[in-house]
C-alpha cells in the first residue's frame, strides 16, 4: 500500500511538472527574453538564461512615455511611434476597464434582482434572451456600430468603447449576479418587507450589501474581459487619445521596424496588469467562473 | 408616461397593497441594462440585417436594395467555402484539443495532493492574458530565426534547419490551433473541475471496493456523470472558436496564402479593407446563423441526455 502511494505521488508530480512546462513555460520564456540584451536575443544557438540580467529592453518604452519624444540611441536608432504611446494606452485601457466594471455591476445587479427574486411572466425568457445576445458574433455588430460611430462623431472615443464593452460584459454580470442573489435566504427579504420596505429598499439595503463578494467577482471578471477586448478597440480608435493597450500591442506584434527586445518588453508589460489582477483576486475569479458553471 | 411615473412613485411608498405589478417592476429594475443591450446589440443587429440585403460599398455613392444577391454571391464563391472549411477545421481541432486536455488536466487537479492549489492558481495566467498578447507571445516563440520552438525542436532532433512555422502549411494552422487552445484550456479545465466536484466521492469508493480499476471508474462513473458539463464546455468552446479573430490578426493575417483565412478574418477583410459592407454583413449573418444552429443542436443533445 505504501509503495502504491509513492508511485501515485511520483505520477502526480510528473504530470504537474509537464503541466507547468506547457502552460507556464511560454510565459516564463517571454519574461526571461525581456531581460536579455538585444544581441543575445537574436543569437543562434539560443541563449537560455539572460546574463547579465538587463532591463534595457524596457528603456525605449519608458523613455518614450516620460519624455514624449523619440529616444535616440548612440548608433542613431530612434524609438518607434508605438513605444512612445504605449504607456499612455494603458491609461485608456484602465479607464475603460474600470468604468465597464463599475457600470456593469450596478446595472447588472438591478437587472439580476428581479430575475432572482420576482415572480413574473417572461422571467426565463428575459434571462434567456439576455444570454442569447452573447451568441451574436461581434463582427456582425461591428459593421453597423462603426458606421454609426463615424456618422455621430463618436469614433476615436473612450465613451463609445465603454458602451460597447458593456454589451459583452452585461450578460455575464447578470447571469452571475442572479445566481448569487438566489443564495441569499428569502427570510431576510420577507422580514424587511414585513417592516414596510418596498422592493427598491430591499434591493438596496438587503440584497446588495449582502452580495459584496458576488458583486466583486462580477466586477473583476468585467475588468479582465474589457481589458483584453481588441476587435472594437481596433475599429473605433484612431489616434493615441483612445488607443487601448491591446491595439498598441498588436501594432508592436505586426510591425517589422521595431527592435525585438522592445516588442517582447511590450508583451510583458501588457501581461502584467491582467495576470497580477487575476492572481491577486484568484479566489473571487474561481468562485465566479464556477458558480456560472454549476448553474448552467 | 404619467402612469409610469405614478407606478414608480407607488413603488417608493411603503404600503405593499399599492405595489406595482411584479412584471412592470422587473422592467423598471432592468431598464438601464436592457437599454444598453438594445442600443449596442439589437439596433446594430437589425441594421446589419438591413445592410446584408443591400449593395453597400463605401467606395460607391448608390446603395440599392439587392435582395438575396449578396448571399447568392457569397454562396457561389469558392473563397467562402474555403474559409468556411478552414473555420470548421480550426474549430473542430481546437475544441477537440481543448476538451481532451482539459478533461485530463481537471482529473489531475481533482486529486488531493500538496501543491494542487498553486497549480490551480497558475492556471489563471494563460486565461488572463489578452488574445492579442497571447498572439504576440506565440509569434515570438515561433520566430523563424530566433524562436525557442525552433531551438527546442532542433535539439530534440525533430527538425534539421529552422522552420518558418507561420508561413508554411500545414504548420501555420496547427500552431494557430495550439496557440488558441493554450489560452482556452484553463477556463475549460476549471469548468470541468467544477463538474467533477459535484460527483459524490462515495460512488468512486464503492466501485473501488468492488475492485474497479481507476481507468474503469473514470470510464463508467466520471464520464457519464460529467456529460452535462462536457456538453456545456463543447457548446461554448465551439461558439467561441468559430468567432476567432484576434489571434489570426496578429499571428498570420489569414496567411500563408489563404491557409488560415477563417470566416471572422474574411468578414474583416471584406468589410474594413474592401469596404464592401453589404457582403461583409451577409457573411456575418451566415456566421451568426451557423453559430445559432450549432448552439441549438448541442442544446437538444444536452436536453435529450438529461431526459434519459
Amino acid at each position: 500500500m505504501k509503495r502504491n502511494n509513492l508511485t501515485r505521488y511520483i505520477l502526480l508530480y510528473l504530470a504537474s511538472a509537464l503541466f507547468l512546462i506547457v502552460f507556464i513555460g511560454p510565459f516564463v520564456w517571454l519574461v526571461s527574453s525581456s531581460l536579455q540584451l538585444e544581441r543575445q536575443l537574436v543569437q543562434v544557438p539560443t541563449v537560455w538564461l539572460p546574463d547579465p540580467l538587463s532591463l534595457a529592453s524596457y528603456k525605449e518604452i519608458f523613455y518614450g512615455a516620460f519624455f514624449d519624444e523619440s529616444y535616440v540611441s548612440a548608433d542613431g536608432y530612434s524609438s518607434s511611434y508605438q513605444a512612445r504611446i504605449y504607456l499612455g494606452s494603458f491609461l485608456n485601457s484602465g479607464i475603460i476597464a474600470l468604468s465597464v466594471s463599475f457600470f456593469s455591476v450596478v446595472f447588472g445587479a438591478y437587472a439580476a434582482y428581479p430575475i432572482a427574486r420576482l415572480n413574473f411572466r417572461g422571467r426565463y425568457t428575459l434571462l434567456f434572451s439576455i444570454l442569447v445576445v452573447r451568441l451574436v458574433p461581434a463582427l456582425a455588430l461591428a459593421i453597423p456600430i462603426v458606421l454609426f460611430a463615424k456618422k455621430m462623431g463618436m469614433n476615436d472615443n473612450l465613451v463609445t468603447l465603454i458602451f460597447i464593452n458593456m454589451s459583452f460584459v452585461l450578460p455575464y454580470s447578470i447571469w452571475l449576479l442572479q445566481a448569487y442573489f438566489k443564495t441569499i435566504p428569502t427570510e431576510l427579504e420577507d422580514a424587511a418587507r414585513m417592516d414596510g420596505c418596498n422592493r427598491f429598499q430591499v434591493a438596496n439595503k438587503i440584497i446588495i450589501p449582502l452580495s459584496i463578494p458576488g458583486l466583486t467577482t462580477a466586477g473583476i471578471l468585467a475588468f479582465l474581459l474589457s481589458w483584453g477586448e481588441f476587435l472594437f478597440a481596433l475599429l473605433i480608435t484612431e489616434t493615441e487619445q483612445s488607443f487601448t493597450s491591446t491595439v498598441v500591442a498588436a501594432m508592436f506584434a505586426t510591425s517589422l521596424d521595431v527592435n525585438y527586445v522592445t516588442i517582447i518588453a511590450a508583451g510583458v508589460l501588457a501581461v502584467i496588469p491582467p495576470v497580477l489582477f487575476a492572481l491577486v483576486f484568484q479566489k473571487y475569479i474561481m468562485s465566479g467562473l464556477l458558480s456560472g458553471a454549476v448553474k448552467s | 408616461m404619467r402612469a409610469f411615473a405614478q407606478n414608480a412613485l407607488s413603488a417608493m411608498t411603503k404600503n405593499p397593497s399599492t405595489e406595482i405589478p411584479q412584471g412592470r417592476l422587473a422592467l423598471i429594475f432592468s431598464a438601464p441594462a436592457l437599454l444598453i443591450l438594445a442600443v449596442t446589440v439589437l439596433v446594430p443587429l437589425a441594421y446589419a440585417i438591413y445592410l446584408s440585403f443591400h449593395r453597400y460599398n463605401l467606395k460607391r455613392a448608390k446603395r440599392p436594395f439587392a435582395g438575396f444577391r449578396n448571399y447568392e454571391k457569397i454562396l457561389t464563391d469558392d473563397k467562402f467555402w474555403d474559409s468556411l472549411a478552414t473555420s470548421f477545421i480550426f474549430a473542430v481541432s481546437a475544441v477537440a484539443v481543448i476538451t481532451v486536455v482539459s478533461f485530463f488536466l481537471a482529473l489531475l487537479l481533482d486529486q488531493d495532493y500538496p501543491g494542487r492549489g498553486l497549480l490551480r492558481a497558475l492556471l489563471l495566467i494563460p486565461w488572463a492574458i489578452p488574445d492579442v498578447v497571447n498572439a504576440l507571445l506565440w509569434k515570438w516563440l515561433l520566430h523563424p530565426a530566433f524562436g525557442v520552438m525552433n531551438a527546442l525542436f532542433q535539439m530534440g532532433g525533430l527538425i534539421d534547419d529552422y522552420v518558418a512555422w507561420l508561413s508554411s502549411m500545414p504548420s501555420a494552422i496547427i500552431w494557430v490551433i495550439i496557440a488558441y487552445s493554450w489560452k482556452n484550456i484553463p477556463l475549460a479545465t476549471l469548468l470541468i473541475l467544477a463538474g467533477l466536484q459535484t460527483i459524490p466521492k462515495t460512488l468512486h469508493e464503492a466501485a473501488e471496493l468492488e475492485g474497479a480499476s481507476a481507468w474503469k471508474r473514470t470510464l463508467y462513473i466520471t464520464l457519464p456523470l460529467l456529460r452535462p458539463t462536457l456538453t456545456v464546455v463543447l457548446i461554448f468552446e465551439t461558439i467561441f472558436a468559430l468567432k476567432v479573430f484576434d489571434l489570426i490578426y496578429v499571428l498570420t493575417s489569414g496567411g500563408p496564402g489563404k491557409a488560415t483565412t477563417v470566416l471572422g478574418w474574411s468578414i474583416y477583410i471584406n468589410t474594413f479593407k474592401k469596404l464592401d459592407f453589404g457582403t461583409g454583413s451577409a457573411l456575418a449573418m451566415i456566421l451568426g446563423l451557423i453559430t445559432l444552429f450549432i448552439a441549438i443542436v448541442f442544446y437538444a443533445f444536452l436536453d435529450r441526455g438529461e431526459k434519459q
